[in-house]
């Protein structure tokens, strides 16, 4: 009953600051979608950091080091890089041509730059395919915390999290799902943080982690080290895995978070938070966890789907069942502030790319925004088709692998398209259709034909997905004729002269 | 990034980046990150291993980096 209370609670803060968030996110599309482009360094941090840091933080990620020693932390070394990135390199001239020329997508604006309505298409429908199934992902992991804690049947905190979900981006828009981000990033880092430094006391009382790292030097050496337990982080798939998470600049729904910026001043700042906040703080909570405190506290457990969860089995093995509720609202807000985000996400490439792009583009701003909705109902409810896939045995579990095997990798597909659009001017429209799609039906190809998925050669599907579509892109555009002038002028010319007298204004 | 590259501080600036990629994929290609044959694995101050170093590393090179970079000759800080 407490937990049922508790959870209504946080239900019904969520559910009121989407209902305030309504008054403003209504008044037109630009406003719902990208949050009237007023987003400042502050709440854009809580926002970007929580729209990528998914349930996937607590049990995905931690599982992983758990079952496979430290090796998988490369992956968030290079997700800092590569976030950062985003917005030293490429965020700036995104943020200029989306404002000076009211794009309201990332593919809308490579649309333009390209000339193509077929690549809007393209690339909308590829960056739905990998987003929608991770959605699906989110409310399956607090089903997962759910039944650990209360018992409730899987399909409960699924659908919880589903209607915190639809009543958030629905009311909200872009604009109150990034502030309710700072909202539900405060709780999950308390819950993470707090329930580390907790358990940490209660378990190695005589010398906290080095205590527990000292007891691993014993008992589980190869748990400290490459290649891990089970030998399999070789140091081609660490590699690999980093330069999956270098890739973390393509991930759809974070670049759209630089379209949301007021100023140019907030690419100055961002990074600097992303290095010391991020790199330095936040992600190393995940990796004590999965790597130290689980594995020496709880030991011996191999399957995926059980070291997934490990980190709330400990917290509920050594803590207060009180605080486990807390840590599950954690999770539930971590779950929620990802998904809210990929969401809109998909919401704008249905409205604004598909619908608008290809079958009304006389459409108003109202029924923009109402198709913006529709979708993400219709989107969130099909991707609880991965909660149901679970629970009648037809899917798998473990959760990181799907992060980065399948959905990066998907995302990593309009690389070439979105870096070449922004920074090279020979790149054209016929590169882009030819590597985009080279990249993404290889890719499928890949992971469907063959056992082992033995046509990525043994390597990451990242890497031969990506060099073929980078190499196709390239090639095709050089023996392609060159984009126009005005191209070159809207795309090139127009955004630095805009970016130069921006900060000589300021 | 086109305006890093049309200035000597800014194509520093990236050529430090790439070569803290290359570094880390060095190292991990050179074992770094895996325990001596006959020995226990790297921990340093009792509970950082050769994983989280690296990337402490890794990380702190950009930091600075883009701290010099960004507020001394970025054009358009």
């Amino acid at each position: 009953m407490t937990d049922a209370l508790a959870l209504g609670l946080f239900s019904a803060v969520i559910v009121a600051m989407a209902a305030y968030g309504y008054r403003f996110s209504a008044r037109s599309a630009e406003d719902y979608m990208l949050a009237g482009r007023a987003i400042g360094v502050v709440v854009m941090f809580f926002f970007v950091l929580f729209a990528i840091s998914s349930s996937w933080t607590f049990y995905g990620f931690p599982g992983v080091l758990y079952r496979h020693g430290p090796a998988y932390v490369l992956f968030i070394w290079g997700s800092v890089a590569g976030f950062a990135g985003l917005y030293m390199f490429l965020g700036p001239r995104l943020w200029a041509l989306a404002k000076l020329n009211r794009f309201l997508s990332p593919v809308e604006t490579l649309a333009a730059r390209y000339e193509s309505p077929t690549l809007r298409v393209v690339l909308a429908v590829t960056m739905l395919a990998f987003i929608v199934p991770y959605v699906g992902i989110q409310p399956l992991g607090v089903g997962h915390g759910f039944v650990a804690l209360t018992g409730y049947p899987l399909w409960v905190g699924a659908v919880y999290t589903t209607v915190l979900l639809v009543v958030l981006v629905v009311l909200g828009g872009m604009r109150i799902v990034a502030w309710v981000n700072i909202f539900l990033g405060v709780v999950y880092i308390t819950a993470l943080l707090g329930s580390l430094v907790w358990v940490v006391a209660v378990a190695f009382p005589d010398g906290g982690i080095v205590e527990a790292v000292a007891r691993l030097k014993e008992t589980a050496p190869e748990q400290l080290a490459a290649p891990g337990p089970l030998g399999e982080y070789t140091r081609v798939l660490t590699i690999g895995t980093f330069i999956v998470g270098l890739l973390a600049f393509t991930w759809p729904h974070v670049v759209i978070g630089a379209m949301t910026a007021r100023d140019r001043s907030l690419f100055k700042w961002l990074p600097l938070m992303i290095f010391i906040f991020g790199g330095l703080f936040f992600y190393v909570i995940p990796f004590i966890w999965g790597s130290i405190v689980a594995p020496a506290a709880l030991p011996g457990v191999a399957d995926p789907a059980e070291a997934d969860r490990v980190v709330q089995t400990v917290i509920q093995t050594f803590l207060p069942r009180w605080f486990a509720v807390f840590v599950l609202m954690g999770v539930i807000a971590a779950a929620i502030s990802t998904a809210a985000v990929q969401l809109m996400t998909a919401g704008i490439l249905v409205a604004r790319d598909l619908v608008q792009g290809v079958f009304r583009p006389q459409a108003t701003d109202a029924q923009i925004m109402r198709w913006a909705r529709w979708s993400v109902v219709a989107i969130v409810v099909f991707s609880l088709s991965v909660t149901v896939a679970v629970v009648l045995g037809l899917g798998e579990e473990a959760m990181a692998l799907y992060l980065t095997d399948i959905s990066v990798p998907g995302f990593a597909q309009w690389a070439p398209a979105l870096v070449g659009g922004l920074l090279w001017k020979r790149g054209t429209r016929q590169g882009a259709l030819a590597g985009t799609l080279a990249g993404t039906v290889y890719l499928v190809a890949g992971l469907f034909v063959g056992g082992e998925r033995a046509l990525f050669l043994g390597l990451h599907p990242i890497l031969p997905t990506l060099v073929l579509n980078g190499l196709v892109y390239t090639v095709t555009s050089l023996l392609t004729p060159r984009p126009g002038e005005e191209i070159v002028d809207v795309f090139f010319t127009e955004v630095d002269d805009f970016l130069h007298s921006e900060s000589s204004r300021g | 990034m086109r305006e890093m590259m049309a200035h000597t501080a800014g194509r520093v600036f990236v050529a430090v980046l790439a070569l803290s990629v290359i570094g880390v994929i060095a190292a991990i290609a050179a074992g770094a990150l895996e325990a001596p044959a006959e020995g226990s694995p790297a921990v340093w101050f009792g509970w950082v291993t050769a994983p989280l170093a690296l990337g402490i590393v890794f990380v702190l090179v950009w930091l600075v980096a883009y701290l010099v970079y960004f507020t001394r000759f970025w054009p358009f800080r």
